[in-house]
């Protein structure tokens, strides 16, 4: 297993590079822009309740406008708000990847023909992913507490940690539903389609269910009700936080039991298709 | 005898295809095993059951005297496996992939054995695996199948993509890991090779081994061709109604081409009632064996 690991987070430095910089330098971009916003914090009201709530709704909480010009708000909305759907495209293709990316292009078939249990390499590729998501999710972290030098932002680091706790939990949730869908689909991009699909259906109805009662009742099944963004930084939600990672356990399990007893496929080897296409014949034609 | 591998009734399907179909084998310790069969026939499929790559529906399996269910890390550790469809991580060099694979193995390749069977294959470690040719890339998959000298090796079309040179090359180097106690089982459509270095022969269709044989006596006990130059003209039909023989071409009135299936007894008192100036047999080539073994599946 340790071998495994080494080699998946070997593989995912750029990874963690080009997430992490990337976002992290975005942080540190948004954080003196706190205070000419607050500076101009009547002429922003206007502007904001000009708005339409449907729109507003994809921020945060439209309730309270003057939230927007606290740190924390400020923070949840320019930043935290829209985090778990740009992160959350990494969980799913890094979740859809994990093994069915090297079992699609053959080297798996490789390296399970080594002294290497299933369990094994599941659990040094799932830690490799863990690994890899916390790096990037650190660089972000340091992007804001190397902007808030230039802001008068007054957040300790571990106030600043707190979303990125939440943040951490929505992805990890993601990740292991996207590897459970990989090992339960005939594809890796099948899969990465249907947990793309439902993240953003979480981020609409999440944003939504601010505005509309009706979705009161569906928005308690979306993952992303129970992510805090900016509202952790000053108190986080631990059975929020216990909960996504529960659910992001019992997806691990689902995928474990799962990469235990299927084929590993050669070139869509033992796949199944949904019934309108049983038609065609599986394309395991290797002898 | 001992057997370093047994399969009994193995069956797989993929949905409706039904890839084997009750495959029997036993390969004994120490022989090379040659496994014959066109694309499709199971070959493959076979083999990845044996390692727990996929899992078969039905049947019994033996490797190295270990249920590869039961204890596939056991089996992985005592074989070397090419895979027919062979693939690397391209983004490293051939000697990173190759210690990646070793440290799997927990390191239990001596890397001047490594070095020495690049150098024999002519295979350059430096290289990006990018940067191969398909042919590089599977000398690179016979050097980590061979790196950590099994007791069995597994070895999927192992010459394909190579040219005529390293494939004797290849060849030899099974036959010293042979020499050395291993046992190969090796799959493979390119039958002279298979008649160069397999003691025994499997020959699977559809699923189905339908011959098991040492290779001579394969090839020993079917057919012949029959070449006959007679001193005068004959009637050729006379012998085509031998049992086992088969009339093919006459290419004059003195002299005919025969098929003989079997026995050449019943031919050669025939032939002794007539002036005979020639004779010449001519035994086919494992390919030819191979090919009858679909012709009666055609028919």
């Amino acid at each position: 297993m340790t071998t495994i690991f080494r080699n998946a987070f070997t593989r995912s430095w750029g990874t963690i590079l080009g997430w992490g910089l990337s976002l992290g330098l975005l942080a540190t971009f948004l954080m003196p822009f706190y205070d000419t916003l607050a500076g101009q914090k009547e002429s922003m009201e206007k502007l904001l309740a000009s708005y339409p709530p449907e729109l507003m709704a994809f921020f945060g909480d439209t309730g309270n406008m003057t939230a927007l010009f606290t740190p924390e708000g400020y923070l949840g909305f320019e930043f935290f708000s829209y985090m778990p759907i740009i992160l959350g495209i990494f969980a799913v293709l890094a979740g859809s990847g994990l093994l069915a990316s090297d079992e699609e292009n053959g080297t798996l078939d490789l390296v399970l023909a080594h002294p290497v249990s299933r369990t094994g390499l599941f659990f040094g590729r799932l830690l490799g992913f863990v690994v890899t998501t916390v790096g990037i999710l650190a660089l972000i972290w340091l992007g804001l507490v190397v902007g808030r030098s230039w802001s008068t932002i007054e957040l300790t680091g571990i106030e600043l940690a707190r979303p990125f706790l939440s943040l951490g939990a929505e992805l990890m949730l993601f990740g292991a539903g996207t590897l459970a869908l990989s090992m339960l689909l005939p594809s890796r991009r099948l899969a990465a389609t249907v947990a793309g699909l439902a993240l953003v259906a979480s981020y609409f109805i999440t944003s939504l269910a601010r505005i509309n009662d009706d979705l009161k009742e569906i928005v308690k099944f979306s993952p992303l009700n129970y992510y805090q963004g900016g509202d952790a930084i000053r108190e986080l939600n631990g059975e929020w936080l216990l909960g996504l990672l529960g659910v992001a356990a019992l997806f691990t399990l689902l995928a474990w039991w799962r990469f235990e007893r299927r084929d590993i496929r050669v070139g869509g080897e033992g796949g199944w298709r949904l019934p309108l296409l049983s038609r065609r014949k599986p394309a395991f034609e290797k002898s | 005898m001992e057997h370093a591998l047994t399969t009994q009734n193995l069956t797989k399907s993929y949905g409706s295809v039904q890839a084997l179909r009750g495959v029997n084998l036993d390969v004994r310790r120490g022989e090379i095993f040659g496994f014959l069969g066109p694309n499709g026939a199971g070959k493959t499929t076979t083999i990845r059951c044996l390692l727990d790559l996929i899992r078969p529906n039905g049947g019994t399996l033996r490797v190295l005297d270990l249920d590869p269910q039961r204890d596939p890390v056991a089996v992985r550790a005592r074989a070397g496996y090419l895979p027919g469809e062979l693939r690397f991580d391209d983004n490293m060099r051939v000697e990173g992939a190759l210690r990646f694979l070793n440290q799997l193995r927990g390191g239990k390749a001596d890397w001047g054995f490594v070095r020495k069977l690049a150098e024999r294959l002519d295979l350059d470690l430096k290289t990006q695996i990018k940067n191969l040719s398909k042919g590089n890339k599977q000398k690179v998959g016979v050097v980590q199948a061979l790196m950590h000298r099994p007791e069995l090796l597994l070895l999927d079309e192992p010459t394909a993509s190579l040219d005529p040179l390293v494939q004797q090359a290849v060849l030899k180097l099974i036959r010293e890991a042979q020499a050395e106690g291993a046992t190969v089982f090796f799959s493979s459509h390119i039958l002279s090779e298979v008649e160069a270095i397999a003691g025994r022969v499997g020959i699977i269709r559809g699923g189905v081994v339908v011959e098991v044989a040492d290779t001579s006596a394969l090839i020993n006990r079917s057919m012949r061709r029959a070449h006959v130059r007679f001193r005068e003209p004959v009637d050729a039909n006379s012998f085509a109604s031998l049992p086992g023989v088969k009339v093919l071409s006459r290419d004059d009135s003195t002299g005919v081409l025969m098929q003989v299936e079997g026995e050449m007894d019943g031919l050669i008192k025939a032939l002794a009632t007539f002036p005979v100036s020639d004779f010449e047999t001519e035994r086919p080539s494992l390919e030819e064996i191979f090919l009858t073994y679909y012709e009666a599946e055609r028919k």
